[in-house]
């Protein structure tokens, strides 16, 4: 079953919240970021081949023009390989693992697994991040010394920051499937 | 035993600062102002550079202005960062003790654990 809502980041983006039910006890959440607006990457460009030209008129030396056209060029490609997060997922599997998967706007991905057995919860969490207080999800890892200790914070959902609606829902998505560690519990 | 109530001694000294501060302020006129030649006929020939009486104050402003953006700076360093656990908990929390759980008393006063709070918060009660 798979279900599709939109939402709105902190910034007021909007995004898009994709919720897929492999089993019982496996749930895979996906936020989806706006994709680059054709508007913005045409003012970046203006104003930077403005600025060149401008240099240009001042300095007589034609080797400006040519250098603001490789930044530019430069720049977007370093930016859509490295910065611009076009969507984040979380996989929750209940004996397994989570796995959380950034998509560049390039193809390129980046994946995080953690064990179950180090995780001991999801929770939303408040805190202060660039004069703004916001809410955002993280897994808790065990302490392996202390049974009630949190060894870690691993926050989600960085770039695409979604508001507490969006954030509530993936949270209970993941209690619904973490609970049922407490209930049956495995020897492996 | 310290109250802010006006007393002789507190008078005395507000008195004698106000005298100081406006003898130092005359001093700092007259150091900036009066020409260096009268002040040598004067026998004061090794006062500091007339440079000073400019620089200082500058120096002071400036200093005052960057003072505000330094103090920012500051507290945007010290917030902890999102991935860290003192957005969690902290030493003092991780080290106290439960009282025992009284009939018809009001709970003792504790900080109780996120997971707590978030399914107090977000789940349902059935």
């Amino acid at each position: 079953a798979m279900e599709e809502r939109r939402y709105r980041s902190a910034s007021g983006a909007p995004i898009a919240l994709r919720r897929r039910q492999h089993s019982a006890s496996c749930r895979e959440l996906a936020v989806r970021c706006p994709r680059l607006q054709l508007r913005s990457l045409s003012a970046v460009t203006c104003a930077v081949w403005l600025a060149a030209y401008g240099l240009f008129v001042l300095s007589e030396n034609s080797m400006v023009l040519s250098a603001a056209i490789f930044i530019t060029l430069i720049g977007l490609i370093i930016y859509l390989h490295f910065v611009k997060i076009d969507q984040e997922s979380l996989l929750v599997i209940g004996s397994l693992g989570i796995q959380v998967t950034s998509s560049y706007a390039s193809g390129k991905e980046s994946t995080t697994f953690i064990e179950m057995s180090q995780v001991k919860d999801v929770v939303i969490n408040e805190a202060i991040h660039m004069q703004k207080v916001i809410y955002y999800l993280c897994i808790l890892l065990q302490d392996p010394g202390d049974p009630q200790g949190v060894s870690e914070v691993v926050p989600l959902f960085q770039s695409s920051k979604p508001r507490l609606d969006c954030l509530i829902e993936v949270y209970k998505s993941c209690q619904e499937i973490l609970e049922q560690r407490m209930t049956a519990p495995q020897s492996s | 035993e310290n109250s802010p109530a006006p007393l002789p001694e507190r008078a005395i000294y507000g008195f004698a600062l106000f005298l100081g501060s406006w003898f130092g302020f005359i001093l700092y006129l007259i150091w900036a102002f009066i020409p260096e030649t009268w002040l040598f006929t004067l026998g004061l020939t090794y006062w500091p550079q007339k440079y000073w009486a400019v620089a200082l104050p500058a120096y002071l402003l400036v200093a005052i202005g960057v003072g505000y953006i330094l103090l920012f700076g500051i507290n945007m360093m010290s917030t902890a960062p999102l991935n860290s656990t003192d957005t969690i908990t902290d030493n003092y929390a991780k080290k106290q003790q439960q009282k025992k759980f009284q009939e018809e008393a009001i709970p003792a006063l504790r900080d109780i654990p996120i997971s707590e709070v978030n399914r107090m918060f977000f789940l349902p009660e059935k």
